[in-house]
């Protein structure tokens, strides 16, 4: 294990670059077929013989554009309130959890760790039932409820043990400098407790836009039907013409959001995942 | 609220004619969006994915109402199954939307049977089954009543390469059979391409093989589930296993052959290898317009020869197969007499010829079959003309999804078939399927 | 917010200041702990525990969505069906080759790049991290779609680039046969997964003191005696919670089966099993069946792990 800085640097040059094609190989591998036109999908080539845009414009500004689009809008929406309310209930259990006293903690707490290891496609029929008679079938409600059983309970975790390592004195500390307790919350509190909340939301959108049972289970038009359900509705130019081209294209743009939020944030997911147990 | 869609016919060789119409699509189709239009009710019209054929009707008969109703369009899956899946679940739930729906003919009865679909006023029904190919006529009906409105008609006819057929020395100018073109692909070290993919497809060619030989796959569709006898056990049923064995164990059908389903097979005609194939008529405007991007030679085009399917027993007239889509309506719709006069627009003999020439879906109006503009995009319009006169449909029964799967499950992949035990493993496990003795 | 925090300061803060004798304060912390906990309680509840239930009713019937007038009670008919058919046995041992594999081998390769991660450079670090993320944050579906297309016989590359390995040319049909398609549709999960399994396991890397590998090395042990006496028994309960939850969720395996094959060729999974039952064949009582089968399985995992190899969940994934 001795070694010189230059061959450690070397080395880990190389243990990056391998870590690095590991991780972002399939991605390259869809992008270059997005470029890909029509008769060159079966070229059997990894790179598009020439770069071209087609699959692009079919689902941004083609045939497909509708159904790419309000899939995307769908997406984004569902996701986005399915994290928030996710993000806000689990707030108030895990501040709950972690600075009060009462019964049934425990309770709660397994509560959201048998919920995160239900199968999600055990659900999917009695939901199925349920809304069809209810009403809640295929809209975007329909999906953010059981979104909700998909980010709860990691956000509960997640947050209750970011709440357990904040230094709650602090905000006493403020209220005998003369802070009111909103104050001393707000002061003292929040800025601690923010990234923990921030980060718990990544988290909790990636869950939400990750679901694809719920999505095809639980939607059949273009009212609520989420990016990963939409794939499969993609055509070539005929019904029997294999849209390859267009998937693609597609998984790459609802890839983008992942990738920025990872590059950005890279650290906070990190210490979200392992509540706070590495040190950047 | 309606978006207006500049639509782009891609790399089709009506480019021209679908280009630059903006479609009234309904791109939000939210809950309550047909009843609340005030003066002008909405329809809502599910439709299969297509090159924007239906989109563009749609807007044709909703001018043409002269604003009696607007017809927005939905999308459906692009499989059949999921297709079903889909509206099987709204019905079943019992949605109001379902004004008009774009239904696979082997599903019909499966909505007809527990009364989702609205019945067909008698006039309108006197208007459009009067002048109608017979298989699709068939295909909409159910306990012989007609209970959707055929909209298009789909059938295979065999596609060979000229040079190929020739080198072989097939007469293509009188029926050849499956024997004939397993001899000569195996000679010449070509492909036959077929569907032996574990899908729909599976299903449509056996249905084909086992009609073409005589047989039936459900000899008494009407029956209830317990009560359904299948013809697959049978002396067509084992012609039939023997033709994809063949196919299957010599390699004719190529490497992928078990995942092979329609575009991958016209993929395989058009390569070095192509030589004879079972496929619809998508396959002439996708090939020309390979050939206009240029990622085909220009030669290729020139060598493509069509007729009809080929036959199972020499002299035997074939029974090739039957798709296409018929046009119901749902039975909780909130206007189906309006539905029911939107639909006589779209199935119009004019518009049929329209979505031929432009979608590449054939008529179930054998009048559409003489617009100059059919005739000129589709050359072999004839050869489809006589073979959907010969085409059988698949199953006509409300067990059909189970039947469908089951044999897929035993017909696939095809090297795997035993010409000795697979018809009847196959009948039998379907016979326990619907009588809910197993799984599928 | 703002009253909840006023009354929770009038509480007196510290959950350690409670008394036996219910005070005032103890019994308004109580209270107020119930309202901010309840709702995501009972919505969570509600979601999982309500359908369950609703499922094992429907799992006693016979009864086809487009044939509602035919219901009718069979009681345990429907599972008699399931547990006697060797489709449902077959597709539980594909489920189960899954899980197993995908676990050993996410366990393996999570463990080296937590390694990794654990020792890189500082300079790496962030870089490391943020590629490994990719995985992670990907949609299932799309990964399943690239996997599949980079294999696929028509539109694949992988063919071509590695014919030359015997057993690979270009007419290999990866996804029509049971052997080659299980293994692209692991190698999928795997590379999605294990981005996952490796972050838990950087975080148990950190709890190992870092003196007792120090004072390994001191006395000579080699880094595979370091690795195995020293590192896997003091992070012994991490590796645990990540197995079980790796497996746990391995099973339950969906979207990369569907979108590669749909379960043909002997590769549908329990999960597969039943959405094709219940979603596609409309057979609502037969589904729930698989579906109620499919929960007792994850249960039963779950009751081995923690009764056999005594795993701690709550406090693993607390992280105190």
């Amino acid at each position: 294990m001795e070694s010189s800085p230059i061959r450690r640097r070397i080395t880990w040059t190389i243990i990056s670059i391998l870590v690095i094609v590991y991780a972002l190989f399939p991605v390259a591998s869809i992008f270059a077929t997005s470029f890909k036109l029509p008769s060159d999908l079966t070229s059997g080539t990894f790179l598009p013989t020439t770069w071209s845009t087609v699959n692009y414009e079919q689902i941004l500004v083609g045939d497909a554009q509708e159904l790419f689009l309000s899939a995307l809008r769908n997406s984004i929406g569902i996701s986005l309130i399915a994290t928030f309310i996710a993000v806000v209930l689990a707030t108030l259990c895990a501040y709950a959890i972690a600075r009060l006293d009462f019964p049934g903690k425990k309770l709660v707490l397994t509560t959201a760790l048998g919920v995160s290891i239900f199968p999600v496609i055990s659900i999917v029929t009695p939901l199925f039932n349920l809304w069809r008679n209810i009403g809640l079938y295929d809209t975007w409600l329909g999906l953010i409820i059981p979104y909700l059983s998909l980010t709860l309970p990691i956000s509960i975790w997640t947050l209750a043990a970011f709440f357990r390592q904040i230094p709650w004195e602090l905000e006493q500390a403020a209220q005998v400098d003369g802070a009111t307790t909103w104050q001393a919350f707000r002061k003292a509190i929040v800025p601690l407790a923010a990234p923990g909340v921030f980060t718990t939301a990544i988290i909790a959108f990636f869950i939400a836009w990750n679901d694809f049972v719920y999505g095809i289970s639980l939607t059949s038009t273009s009212a609520a039907r989420p990016v990963p359900a939409a794939l499969a509705f993609f055509t070539g130019a005929s019904q029997f013409e294999a849209p390859t081209g267009a998937i693609s294209a597609a998984a790459i743009i609802v890839t983008i959001p992942v990738v920025v939020l990872v590059l950005l944030f890279q650290r906070q997911i990190v210490s979200g995942l392992t509540q706070g147990a590495v040190k950047g | 609220m309606p978006q207006g869609a500049k639509h782009h016919g891609r790399h089709r060789i009506r480019k021209s004619a679908a280009a630059g119409f903006a479609l009234a699509v309904g791109a939000t189709l939210l809950a309550g969006c047909s009843s609340d239009s005030g003066s002008t009710p909405t329809l809502t019209w599910y439709i299969n994915p297509d090159d924007g054929g239906q989109a563009e009707l749609a807007k044709r008969c909703t001018d043409a109402s002269n604003g009696e109703y607007t017809i927005e369009t939905s999308l459906l899956p692009n499989d059949a199954p999921s297709q079903r899946e889909q509206l099987a679940r709204r019905l079943a739930a019992g949605d109001t939307s379902m004004d008009i729906m774009s239904l696979d003919p082997p599903n019909v009865p499966e909505y007809a049977e527990p009364g989702y679909l609205a019945p067909i006023p008698d006039d309108v029904r006197e208007r459009t089954t009067a002048n109608v190919l017979e298989g699709a006529l068939a295909g909409a009906t159910w306990k012989d009543e007609v209970v959707a409105v055929p909209f298009w008609a789909n059938t295979q006819i065999l596609w060979y390469r000229k040079s190929v057929a020739e080198a072989a020395g097939l007469d293509m100018s009188q029926p050849v059979t499956w024997d004939q073109l397993m001899e000569a692909v195996a000679s010449q070290d070509k492909y036959l391409s077929v569907q032996g993919a574990r899908a729909e497809s599976m299903t449509v060619w056996v249905n084909a093989l086992i009609e073409s030989g005589g047989g039936q796959i459900v000899e008494n569709p009407d029956a209830s589930a317990d009560e359904i006898r299948l013809g697959i056990d049978s002396d067509a049923g084992k012609k039939a296993a023997e033709i994809v064995s063949k196919i299957g164990k010599d390699g004719l059908g190529g490497p992928g052959l078990p995942t092979q389903t329609e575009n991958f097979s016209m993929i395989q005609f058009q390569g070095d290898k192509g030589a004879f194939m079972v496929n619809y008529p998508f396959v002439w405007p996708a090939t020309n317009a390979a050939v206009e991007e240029g990622s085909l030679p220009a030669s290729l085009i020139d060598d493509i020869g069509w007729a009809l399917y080929p036959q199972v027993n020499e002299g035997e007239e074939t029974a090739p197969p039957l798709g296409g889509i018929n046009l119901g309506v749902g039975s909780k719709s909130k206007h189906p007499d309006l539905a029911y006069k939107a639909i006589e627009c779209i199935v119009s003999p004019e518009n049929q010829a329209y979505y031929f020439a432009s979608n590449g879906n054939p008529p179930s109006n054998p009048d559409a079959y003489n617009d100059p503009e059919v005739v000129d995009t589709f050359p072999m319009a004839g050869t489809i003309r006589e073979s959907l006169d010969l085409a059988k449909p698949r199953p006509q029964t409300p067990y059909y999804n189970e039947i469908s799967t089951g044999i897929q499950q035993t017909w696939t992949p095809p090297q795997d078939v035993n010409p000795d035990t697979t018809p009847g493993t196959s009948q039998q496990f379907i016979l326990e399927v619907l009588k809910g003795e197993r799984l599928l | 917010m703002s009253t909840s925090v006023e009354t929770r300061a009038a509480a007196g803060g510290s959950p350690k200041g409670r008394k036996p004798g219910l005070s005032d304060r103890a019994r308004a912390e109580r209270r107020l702990g119930f309202w901010l906990a309840g709702p995501a309680f009972i919505i969570m509840l509600a979601v999982t525990a309500y359908p369950i239930l609703l499922a094992l009713w429907d799992s006693l019937f016979k009864y086809r969505l487009t044939a509602p007038d035919d219901r009718q009670f069979v009681f345990l008919s429907n599972y008699a069906t399931i547990l006697t058919d060797e489709v449902f046995w077959r597709d539980l041992l594909v489920t189960v080759l899954i899980t197993v594999v995908t676990v050993i081998i996410e366990l393996i390769l999570g463990f080296a790049l937590a390694m990794v991660m654990n020792s890189a450079l500082k300079a790496v670090r962030g870089w490391l991290r943020t590629a490994i993320l990719v995985p992670y944050g990907i949609i299932t579906v799309v990964s399943a779609f690239a996997w599949f297309y980079a294999f696929d016989i028509n539109s694949g590359y992988v063919n071509h680039w590695f014919s030359w390995v015997p057993g690979i040319s270009t007419d290999l049909n990866w996804f029509a046969d049971f052997g080659t398609a299980i293994t692209v549709i692991m190698a999928s999960e795997i590379w999605k997964t294990t981005p996952f399994i490796s972050l838990l396991l950087l975080a148990g890397l950190a709890q190992v003191p870092g003196e007792l590998t120090e004072a390994a090395e001191v006395d000579g042990a080699t880094w595979w005696q370091r690795f195995t006496r020293v590192i896997v028994p003091n992070m012994k309960a991490a590796i645990m919670v990540a197995v079980l939850f790796r497996a746990l969720d391995a099973f339950r395996i969906f979207d990369n089966v569907y979108i590669m094959t749909k379960g043909a060729y002997g590769t549908e999974t329990l999960s597969l099993l039943a959405y094709r039952t219940s979603i596609t064949r409309l057979e609502i009582g037969m589904g729930s069946a698989v579906s109620v089968l499919l929960f007792l399985c994850v249960i039963l995992i779950c009751f081995i792990a923690i009764k056999l190899f005594k795993v701690d969940l709550t406090g693993a994934r607390g992280g105190n």
